[in-house]
């Protein structure tokens, strides 16, 4: 996976084009990695806290 | 709704109508913005380049506007982090964290993450913003001819990629912000962003008045 992309120029030089597209799927994962492990403990501790009182 | 009205009703205004035109109309901006961007990105093909430079200088308006009402009309205090603030919720967060019970900390009217996320976006948004009005020197509008010669392809492709990050990180704020906004013990906040105001219970149960007085 690249994290940016490159074109040739005129010259047929190699130059930088952007941010690389496939990142796109990272980023989206990132969310959803964030969610569920953030979810997933504010459950655990809700309980727990619950069982506390 | 008036202040004394919101009193007899057991409500505390927390947002003005203009702060909730302003969020949701940056709401739709947004997602404009990551529609037009990344749809043709996955193979949905349509002209996006209108619909997405528009919205980007809409957004630019509403920020521009949302800029000045922060810091002549609305209490700029309101969101900015504290020391203090930061470091007692970074102590409670730490003790939680390794196990300690979950404290229950009344806040001023943002908690310290939605004043950081606050920021965050601020940054990203500004990043886009800058890089996207710069990037428009390279297409025809309605009031420019286009001049693909302003910059080097070495500077362009750095502004591309620069434009291209905000609009990834983009997406992961979305989708958290999405996600915080749907969560039960948040849900009242989202109602506020709404409805303006949440109830004087609310208040009393998750703010303190020292730090967000009504």
């Amino acid at each position: 996976m690249e994290i940016l992309r490159y074109k040739s120029d005129a010259w047929g030089q190699r130059v930088l084009e952007g941010a690389s597209w496939d990142l796109l799927w990272v980023f989206a994962a990132a969310a959803l990695v964030f969610i569920v492990f953030h979810a997933v403990y504010t459950h655990r501790k809700l309980k727990q806290s619950r069982r506390d009182d | 709704m008036t202040d004394r009205q919101n009193n007899a009703a057991g409500r505390v205004e927390r947002h003005k109508l203009t702060e909730r035109v302003y969020h949701w109309s940056m709401a739709a901006c947004m997602l404009v913005l990551l529609g037009t961007g990344f749809l043709p990105v996955m193979g949905v093909n349509f002209a996006w380049v209108d619909p997405h430079w528009i919205a980007g200088v809409i957004l630019t308006v509403l920020v521009l506007i949302h800029a000045v009402r922060s810091l002549i009309w609305l209490k700029p205090s309101d969101i900015w982090i504290r020391w203090r603030e930061y470091t007692a919720s970074v102590n409670a967060l730490t003790k939680e964290v390794l196990g300690g019970p979950r404290e229950k900390k009344r806040i001023g009217k943002y908690s310290v993450g939605q004043k950081a996320f606050h920021h965050a976006v601020a940054v990203v948004v500004l990043v886009a913003i800058v890089t996207g009005l710069v990037m428009m020197i390279g297409i025809d509008g309605p009031f420019w001819e286009r001049n693909p010669y302003l910059f080097s392809e070495a500077t362009r492709g750095l502004i591309f990629v620069l434009h291209g990050f905000a609009g990834l990180i983009s997406i992961t704020m979305v989708m958290v912000h999405i996600y915080f906004a749907i969560r039960p013990e948040k849900l009242y906040m989202t109602r506020s962003m709404l409805r303006g105001w949440i109830t004087r219970e609310e208040y009393e149960q998750h703010h303190d008045p020292a730090l967000w007085r009504e």
